[in-house]
């Protein structure tokens, strides 16, 4: 019958349409497919299997079954290095979050000006991380620093900064506040998008200040917080660069973090295995921190669009 | 933008009935009232723009004393007498010019790699329709939240066995294959911006899909381009980790080594470490003055809105 035949045809012809577009798809994206099962996927199959093993490179890999993670529950200063890490992001994120928040939340207001001050508060983010850390190692010296020195002047003895076990880790929270200026624009950008109108609403309403934040400009930019948040906690779980310049985990191992003695352990040692066992043991924890985070984001986090 | 209904603010209790409806600053009598805040919101942020331009100005200054004078507690402000030698005493302490050299080709090489490969990539994932497009790309974002950590040591491994340890390879050859899936991204957000029509109509007239990608979406997207291509600019001048685990050699240095070299080498010459991340840093501060526009379009791009 011709309308059946008519409709085989057609079928076949979108059939095969829809597979040129699969192969087509597939042919402008196999770069990223043979990078992703190279550099991404192979890795992070290997790096359990290395976890299970006692490995140095020289020689190949010796099964040792769960070794390495017993290893790592007795080994001190595994657990220091997880503590500093707990320590330094439980301080961190919340900290940069609101710090990030408020500065936005400045440099949105309606001022003459306002270019030069948010150039002003983003220029730091694009000192490269070594020249900063070494900068920050200056304005912090205990003995000739001018932080110490200005709170000389106000009679606050300064404490030994990154040379002090205690201090060690709020000086680089600190020290992030200078660089906050990339979830800082992010954020700034979401309070653009938040409709004028809602504002008038709420003045209408007789809401102050703290009112129109709390129910306005939160609520509102919610899903760039969480987005910011998760972004900071994964940053902060692996914590690096700026320890390994300024105080390769000293004083007393106060900044030891995760990554600095995972590190340490893999390219100083040369103990892949056990490196290995601990970079699984931190992704499990990341993709838990993240999931949960995601699980309960609906709760605080508000989608204007659904 | 269509008004939203706002959040929870309905259902507050708010002091709305008592208080009389009265716009902020509206009234002609506020004048003076308006003009003192408006003074206290500059007053504020021009302090909160001073104190962090302040370490960049503290940066230079220092670099221009004279050591003695640099370390002398409390500090002296002003340079005397202007030390300029610092700068090529500074320079000649370590091979600042290979440095440079090596900086820039690690640069340049991963700007080229991620305007092609991510290009394309972002092409595959936003013109052309094929069946589970969407859930690769998911994954592909996904990666980005994977902590670099997890797939580093088998990647060493790769390299080692590649013979490309100590060699700027494994820095540059990944962006080739779309490593860099934050400029994919962007450029996929991009794309999907271009209207539909001109693909379809250029198909008509049977335009081939990498004629359409290289005639019509890419010459469209210079601005998204030019976004990716700063960025991974800035990142490949201030990655420290990369070039630490993959470059044995101080020979093979780029400037984030050579600087923390420098810092173990003449850890109390402040004037010259100053002076050298001064050097180090002047080329990304000039960068972002010059590109301005590209930064504010940068941040529309990534569209996490309110």
């Amino acid at each position: 019958m011709p309308a059946d035949v008519a409709r085989q045809t057609a079928g076949r012809a979108a059939r095969r349409q829809r597979n040129r577009r699969l192969r087509l798809g597939l042919l402008f994206i196999s770069p990223w497919i043979v990078g992703f099962l190279v550099f991404t996927l192979y890795p992070f199959l290997a790096t359990l299997y290395y976890s299970f093993t006692n490995y140095s490179i020289a020689r190949s890999p010796t099964w040792v079954g769960l070794a390495n993670y017993q290893g790592l529950m007795n080994d001190h200063l595994f657990w220091v290095s997880v503590w500093n890490t707990a320590y330094y992001t439980v301080l961190e994120v919340p900290f940069s979050t609101v710090v990030a928040i408020a500065f936005a939340m400045l440099l949105n207001m309606k001022v003459r000006g306002m270019a030069f001050y948010r150039t002003a508060l983003y220029l730091p983010t694009v000192v490269p991380l070594v020249a900063g850390s070494v900068l920050w190692l200056w304005l912090f010296n205990p003995s000739f620093g001018i932080v110490n020195d200005a709170l000389g002047l106000l009679h606050i003895p300064g404490p030994g900064w990154m040379f002090s076990a205690v201090w060690a880790k709020p000086t680089f929270v600190f020290m992030g506040v200078w660089a906050v200026g990339a979830p800082m624009v992010i954020y700034l950008a979401a309070l653009q998008g938040v409709p004028q109108e809602m504002y008038e609403v709420a003045d209408l309403e007789g809401a102050g200040p703290w009112q129109r934040t709390r129910h306005v400009t939160l609520p509102m930019i919610s899903p760039a917080i969480l987005f910011n948040v998760v972004l900071a906690l994964v940053a902060a779980a692996q914590y690096f660069t700026q320890a390994f310049v300024m105080t390769q985990g000293g004083p007393d191992d106060a900044t030891m973090f995760y990554s600095l003695y995972l590190y340490e352990q893999a390219f100083s040692y040369l103990h892949l295995g056990y490196a290995s066992a601990m970079a699984w043991i931190l992704f499990v924890i990341v993709v838990v921190i993240t999931l949960l985070l995601f699980r309960f984001s609906n709760r605080w986090v508000y989608y204007a669009n659904e | 933008m269509t008004v939203q209904p706002i959040p929870e603010i309905a259902s507050t209790p708010i002091r709305s009935a008592a208080v009389p409806l009265q716009l902020p600053g509206r009234k002609k009598g506020r004048w003076f009232q308006r003009l003192w805040r408006q003074g206290l919101k500059h007053l504020v942020l021009l302090v909160m723009a001073l104190l962090f331009i302040f370490p960049l100005f503290w940066m230079i200054l220092t670099s221009l004393k004279p050591l003695p004078q640099a370390v002398t507690f409390p500090p002296t402000w002003v340079p005397h007498p202007v030390l300029w030698s610092n700068y090529p005493k500074a320079m000649a302490s370590q091979p600042f010019g290979q440095y440079f050299y090596h900086t820039l080709v690690y640069c340049v090489t991963t700007v080229i790699g991620v305007l092609i490969a991510s290009s394309l990539v972002a092409y595959g994932f936003s013109r052309i329709r094929w069946q589970g497009r969407d859930r690769v790309f998911f994954v592909m974002v996904a990666t980005l939240l994977l902590p670099y950590i997890v797939t580093l040591i088998p990647l060493f491994v790769l390299y080692h066995h590649l013979g490309w340890v100590g060699s700027y390879k494994p820095l540059i050859v990944p962006t080739f294959l779309g490593s860099s899936v934050y400029s994919t991204f962007l450029l996929r957000q991009f794309f999907m911006t271009i209207p539909e029509s001109l693909s379809e109509a250029a198909r008509m007239d049977g335009a081939k899909e990498l004629y359409i990608y290289s005639r019509i979406i890419l010459p469209l997207s210079k601005p998204a381009l030019a976004v990716v291509a700063l960025f991974q600019f800035i990142y490949a001048w201030n990655d420290f980790l990369g070039p630490l685990i993959y470059l044995n050699k101080q020979s093979l240095y780029p400037l984030s080594l050579g600087l923390n070299e420098m810092l173990g080498t003449y850890s109390t010459n402040w004037s010259w470490l100053m002076a050298a991340s001064t050097v180090a840093t002047m080329p990304m501060i000039i960068l972002f003055f010059l590109t301005q526009k590209t930064f504010i379009q940068g941040i529309t791009l990534t569209g996490v809105k309110g």
